[in-house]
């Protein structure tokens, strides 16, 4: 089956990088999305294999959205530019692997399958 | 004997002096723990009176305020181990003076002739240097969010920039133009805010494309206020409209030219702006959307949450952008 990733990323051009990015390895990409709300509507209809977040969604911080991947045994990456993303998006995010910003390709690819080999 | 006195008074003297020179807060205890100097800065930093203090074992001081564990194990097991200590860290709530982070430094003095000794205790509240320090990691790490972000974005730009069917020159310039927007958005968005507004950023953007004063007219507008991110996302959008005129539209014509407007709404909660092209080329929708075009809808739409109308009037084009002002808000 093809494996699938929600990816909520605010900044459309970012949003659109990754997309071409993750299709172009064979993933499904579900969203982007680049608001809560909608990552959680998306979440009600489908769970992804995976998921890859930005924290900081510009107005307001993605947090809930890990929350509801953690209640449903979704593994989630951030993508951010900060070092600490807990420390802005609170504990839910401590220890999930931090795919960085500026997007490397590379990097970003192998924090995904890490995802997924640990299911 | 009378000499003798007298050289021990003006001894202790001489070393009250000295204690009371040393500008952070200072205790000389002897051997049982028990206060026998104490800084004038002590008594002004912990609040507390020389009589309640000197002649005092340390644990008792004001209630028993000293009577930390973190200085405790100071005292009674790394002092006699060591000859001094520096910046031992005590962290704790001082009744008079609330919670504080002090830098404890320590030295032991021997006395040769009595076989005693005596402990040299100085105080640095480093509270504030901590609160400062915590303030600027902040700092630093916004500024590298704000970095890496515009990085981000630059390298997403230059991805996403059509390669099919240009020269090397044309992709170049294509991808400068947009840096260029990028950069003045970055230099808008962080100027001091309030003093910025809608007009600048369009004077800033729309600069490399005006070939005459007449060829972008800017109405004057109401003075908005824009978030770093609706200034980032704006500026792109706007350079986008430019470059398809100058290709395309009005200004790739002479005498042809753009009206500029905008209006706040909703309580200030909305800002509109109106693009119209005149004098320009006839104009029909193009086949397939462009990459410019599709910034301009998506920057819109998915980035600030707004909506994009336009229209390949017979005139020219027009478009119409409505964006929710969010955390920014119109001046009053």
């Amino acid at each position: 089956m093809q494996k699938t990733v929600l990816v909520v990323e605010d900044e459309y051009l970012i949003a659109m990088d990754l997309q071409l990015l993750l299709e172009a390895r064979g993933w499904r990409v579900i969203g982007p999305v680049g608001t809560v709300q909608e990552a959680l509507q998306l979440l009600e209809g489908e769970l992804p294999t995976v998921a890859l977040l930005d924290v900081n969604l510009g107005t307001e911080l993605v947090t809930p959205v890990a929350e509801a991947l953690k209640a449903s045994g979704v593994p989630f990456a951030v993508a951010s530019a900060y070092d600490q993303p807990e420390r802005y998006g609170g504990d839910v995010l401590a220890g999930a692997p931090n795919a960085g910003k500026p997007t490397n390709e590379r990097r970003v690819l192998a924090t995904l399958e890490q995802l997924t080999s640990f299911r | 004997m009378e000499d003798l006195y007298r050289l021990l008074r003006t001894g202790h003297v001489q070393a009250q002096g000295i204690v009371d020179t040393i500008s952070d807060p200072l205790l000389v205890l002897d051997a049982s723990l028990v206060v026998q100097s104490a800084s004038r800065s002590f008594f002004e930093t912990f609040n507390v009176d020389r009589y309640e203090t000197i002649g005092q074992p340390i644990y008792e001081l004001g209630n028993g305020q000293w009577d930390i564990p973190d200085l405790r194990r100071l005292l009674e097991e790394v002092i006699p181990k060591a000859a001094a200590i520096i910046n031992y860290e005590v962290e704790h709530d001082f009744p008079g003076i609330g919670r504080r982070t002090m830098l404890v430094t320590a030295r032991t003095l021997y006395h040769p002739d009595k076989g005693s000794h005596t402990m040299l205790l100085a105080f640095v509240d480093a509270t504030d240097r901590r609160r400062r320090d915590v303030a600027k990691d902040m700092l630093f790490g916004e500024l590298r969010h704000r970095m890496r972000n515009l990085l981000s974005v630059a390298q997403s730009m230059a991805r996403q920039t059509t390669t099919e069917g240009r020269s090397a020159e044309e992709y170049r310039d294509d991808f400068l133009g947009r840096f260029a927007a990028l950069v003045e958005a970055e230099d808008l968005a962080f100027t001091e805010q309030g003093e910025i507004g809608v007009q600048e950023l369009f004077d800033r953007i729309f600069a490399p494309f005006a070939a005459g004063p007449e060829a972008i007219v800017i109405e004057p507008g109401p003075p908005v206020e824009l978030s770093p991110r609706t200034i980032m996302s704006l500026s792109l959008v706007l350079h986008e409209l430019a470059t398809n005129a100058a290709k395309h539209g009005a200004l790739s014509v002479p005498g042809g030219r753009i009206r500029v407007s905008w209006q706040v709404e909703d309580a200030n909660r909305k800002l509109r702006l109106n693009w119209a092209e005149i004098d320009g080329p006839p104009v029909t929708a193009p086949l397939t959307a462009g990459y410019g075009t599709k910034l301009i809808q998506s920057a819109i739409a998915y980035t600030l949450q707004g909506r994009v109308e336009h229209e390949y009037a017979p005139g020219g084009f027009q478009a119409e952008i409505v964006i929710p002002l969010g955390t920014a808000s119109a001046l009053s």
